[in-house]
């Protein structure tokens, strides 16, 4: 079974159709890198698979769920109750981490496991410290975010969103907003997580990273998915022409 | 000691400009003899009053034009805030305060003409309140207007013991700003009765129809004089002579028949000056019992009383904010609210309640239930009336500040929320709410000390608070000193306000 499986679906900002009838199915423990030129719909893509934002026309089934079903090309989200299910499957790591800034690091972690999980505020407390010390933030715990570095604050979004125990984790872009040198601390969480078998979705820039960390990378360009493949197919011998004006870009930047 | 207060007082009269409206401190001395400006509460029918074309007019402003006709001055009518006509008067703003104007307890405050109208003070009620003689009133009710001479027949220092012992049988004796509202309070039922001068009586009771009826019986009489400032006989006496010529060819008498007032009038030219007559009485007061007091004592009386009207505003503050912080929060519900209608209502609400003065919805408040629903108002009603007028005013500028507070919250809180799950009620006050009160800490900051100093504007309903007892003692004891100590009140809550609010801010830094 497919933990997420994503059919046909478009989205559009009024005129702006953004995506064009993308499908993508992702695995158990698969690590999908997503490449692509900025305004190409990647992160709307992601927004749309965290349903922050609304589908036009398309389905979506997570872990086998349907939460959008698509009934004569109009799409149909499931109810509440169910929805609320499936969200707890996902999260979503963003660019500029988005934690709260008036709760403690460790309140940022176990909060929303005791009031939207409802589950035992000592059992989550030991594993949201746990989660701290694995992320290398161990004293960090009675801190408040902005006491910390930007890498710090990543770890610590990215602490926040294991807590709630999901399936999969979507990464819109995690290290674009910070420093080079705090970029590798990020990656080299992603490759701890990545070799614990977490299902990930990742939107990056980083081409090495996607070619030693995915299991398959997926070109974007224009609202669709222009290319997708083993990271040797699409980095190394892309066949597309706008996958290679892109990756001779990112190189030659690099 | 007498003297440095005087010193004192007139030290203050420039602060005067600063606290109290700017009546154009022109001084009018200079050119007294070209131009006679005349001080008069121009709510006082039918002494001086705006009449139907706006025009100010009267029995009062009649004789002081044809006065200056005969002098060749020209007249400046200058309507003035009944409580501060002392310092109008001393300021130099106006020459003379002439508006039906009491002499009865206030021989030596100024100089006088010679009496020319002898009133008396009555007591009105509605038609059907069944009140018919003065010994009905125990239990009840009575308006009177602020520093009038009804209040100074019922309580003050010479009023007769017949009438204190009346006075003791009222529920409340309630001081009202002008006697339009008083009649407004009476027809609403807030009050039972209004005591005032016999002239203005039978001119309200004329003009406002049957609902009203005047008592046979009467609380005291007393005669009305033009007051000019103390020592200022030279004036006093060409406006006395041009007086005594009018009596003698009957333009005197002509122009009180015009007015109604052909048997309230007593201008003689037999009588003598009051400041004359009584000089050595009043010197002898002046000098023993009254003027004992040092400079500091007298601050001690007056910060005393001030103090109940302190608790009063203070009382209007808190209530104020309990009950408006929350309605505020109500009011950006609608404001944000996805349902279009709703957010209109609130949108028309907040856009009313910005656009119009206070004063006016406190009004609106008070009198509305009676003039548009006919719902008959109890006396308990006036204070509630100021809460709640304040508190619909106030909750629109807190829902603005709310709404900007909300609003500088960034996107990606509701959206790391809504992918945690959090609900909407949970996202609110979990995550936006605690950084939204982070947000407006100076706003609020900013409406807490305005409050402060709006709750001033109570006395638009006569309710008691602190700056209405300081213009009450100030007018009473005709000296600045109240309105400056409230000041210094007002400057030491507002202190306090603001070092609070520095605390809560220093304590919402525990994060940024
Ligand atoms: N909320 C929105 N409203 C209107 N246009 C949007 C919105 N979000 C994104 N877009 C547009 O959609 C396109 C794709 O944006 P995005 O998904 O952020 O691309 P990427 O993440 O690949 O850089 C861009 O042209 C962007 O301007
Ligand atoms: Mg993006």
């Amino acid at each position: 079974m497919n933990l997420l499986e994503v059919k046909n679906i478009s989205k559009s900002f009024g005129d702006l159709q953004v995506l064009k009838d993308i499908s993508l199915s992702v695995s158990e423990s698969e690590v999908i890198s997503i490449l692509g030129p900025s305004g190409s719909g990647k992160s709307t893509f992601l927004r749309c698979l965290s349903m922050l934002e609304q589908i036009d026309g398309g389905s979506i089934s997570y872990c086998g769920e349907e939460a959008v079903s698509s009934a004569n090309g109009y799409p149909v989200y499931a109810g509440k109750k169910k929805l609320r299910e499936i969200q707890g499957t996902f999260g979503l790591v963003f660019q500029n981490f988005n934690l709260f800034p008036h709760y403690s690091v460790l309140k940022n972690i176990w909060d929303a496991p005791v009031h939207v999980q409802k589950r035992n505020k000592s059992e989550v407390m030991t594993e949201a410290k746990e989660l701290l010390d694995k992320m290398g933030l161990g004293d960090k715990g009675d801190y408040y975010p902005y006491q910390l570095s930007g890498g710090q604050q990543q770890r610590a979004a990215i602490a926040r969103a294991l807590a709630m125990k999901p399936k999969m984790l979507f990464f819109d872009e995690p290290t674009s907003a910070l420093d080079p040198e705090l970029t590798a601390e990020i990656l080299k969480v992603l490759k701890e997580l990545a070799a614990e078998k977490m299902t990930m979705v990742i939107v990056t820039h980083e081409i090495e990273f996607a070619r030693s960390v995915s299991d398959r990378v997926v070109f974007m360009d224009g609202g669709v998915i222009v290319e997708q493949g083993s990271p040797k197919d699409v980095i190394d011998n892309p066949k597309n022409e706008r996958t290679k004006t892109f990756l001779r870009k990112m190189q030659a930047e690099e | 000691m007498k003297k440095s207060i005087k010193k004192f007082a007139a030290a203050l009269m420039a602060a005067a400009a600063l606290i109290l409206p700017f009546q154009g401190i022109a001084c009018s001395a200079e050119n007294s003899d070209t131009e006679l400006v005349v001080g008069f509460d121009a709510e006082f029918p039918p002494y001086g009053y705006k009449d139907d074309n706006g025009e100010y007019v009267g029995f009062d402003l009649d004789l002081a034009q044809e006065v200056c006709n005969r002098n060749g001055w020209t007249l400046k009518k200058q309507p003035i805030e009944w409580n501060s006509k002392d310092m109008e008067l001393n300021s130099g703003s106006i020459d003379c305060i002439w508006n039906g104007f009491t002499m009865n307890g206030r021989e030596s405050e100024y100089t006088w003409s010679t009496p020319y109208v002898d009133n008396s003070q009555v007591v009105i009620v509605r038609s059907d309140s069944g009140i018919e003689e003065l010994s009905d009133m125990s239990g009840k009710i009575v308006a009177v207007q602020s520093d009038s001479s009804a209040l100074a027949a019922l309580e003050g220092e010479d009023a007769s013991e017949e009438n204190k012992a009346l006075r003791e049988t009222f529920a409340e004796l309630q001081q009202v700003g002008d006697y339009n509202s008083a009649f407004l309070n009476l027809e609403s039922g807030a009050v039972d009765a209004i005591c005032m001068d016999i002239g203005v009586a039978g001119y309200e009771i004329k003009s406002r129809g049957d609902g009203y009826v005047m008592l046979e019986e009467r609380l005291s009489s007393e005669e009305y004089g033009i007051g000019f400032r103390l020592g200022n006989t030279e004036l006093r006496d060409e406006v006395q002579t041009a007086l005594l010529e009018m009596l003698a060819d009957g333009t005197f008498d002509e122009i009180a028949a015009k007015w109604g007032l052909e048997d309230s009038v007593c201008l003689s030219a037999d009588d003598q000056y009051a400041d004359e007559e009584a000089d050595g009485s009043a010197d002898s007061v002046s000098g023993s019992s009254k003027e004992e007091k040092s400079f500091w004592e007298k601050a001690a009386d007056i910060s005393k009383q001030l103090s109940k009207g302190l608790l009063a505003s203070l009382s209007i503050f808190l209530l104020t904010l309990l009950f408006s912080l929350p309605l505020g929060l109500l009011i950006t519900a609608g404001r944000m609210c996805r349902i279009k209608p709703v957010q209109w209502l609130a949108k028309l609400y907040i856009s009313i309640v910005r656009g119009t003065p206070l004063m006016l919805q406190l009004l609106v408040v008070f009198f509305g239930p009676h003039f548009l629903f006919g719902v008959s108002t109890s006396p308990s009603y006036r204070f509630y009336a100021v809460i709640i007028g304040f508190s619909l005013n106030y909750a629109a500028y807190f829902a603005e500040i709310y709404r900007s507070g909300i609003q500088a919250v960034p996107k990606g809180q509701y959206e790391a929320s809504a992918v945690l799950g959090y609900s909407r009620a949970q996202t609110f006050f979990k995550i936006v709410f605690p950084q939204m009160v982070k947000n407006i800490i100076p706003s609020v900051t900013n409406e807490f000390i305005t409050l402060v100093k709006d709750t001033s504007l109570a006395f638009a309903v006569s309710y008691t608070e602190m700056f209405t007892i300081a213009k009450q003692v100030a007018a009473a004891q005709t000296t600045i000193m109240p309105l400056f100590i409230a000041g210094v009140f007002y400057y030491i809550f507002n202190f306090l306000v603001a070092f609070i609010m520095e605390r809560i801010e220093k304590k919402m830094n525990y994060y940024r």
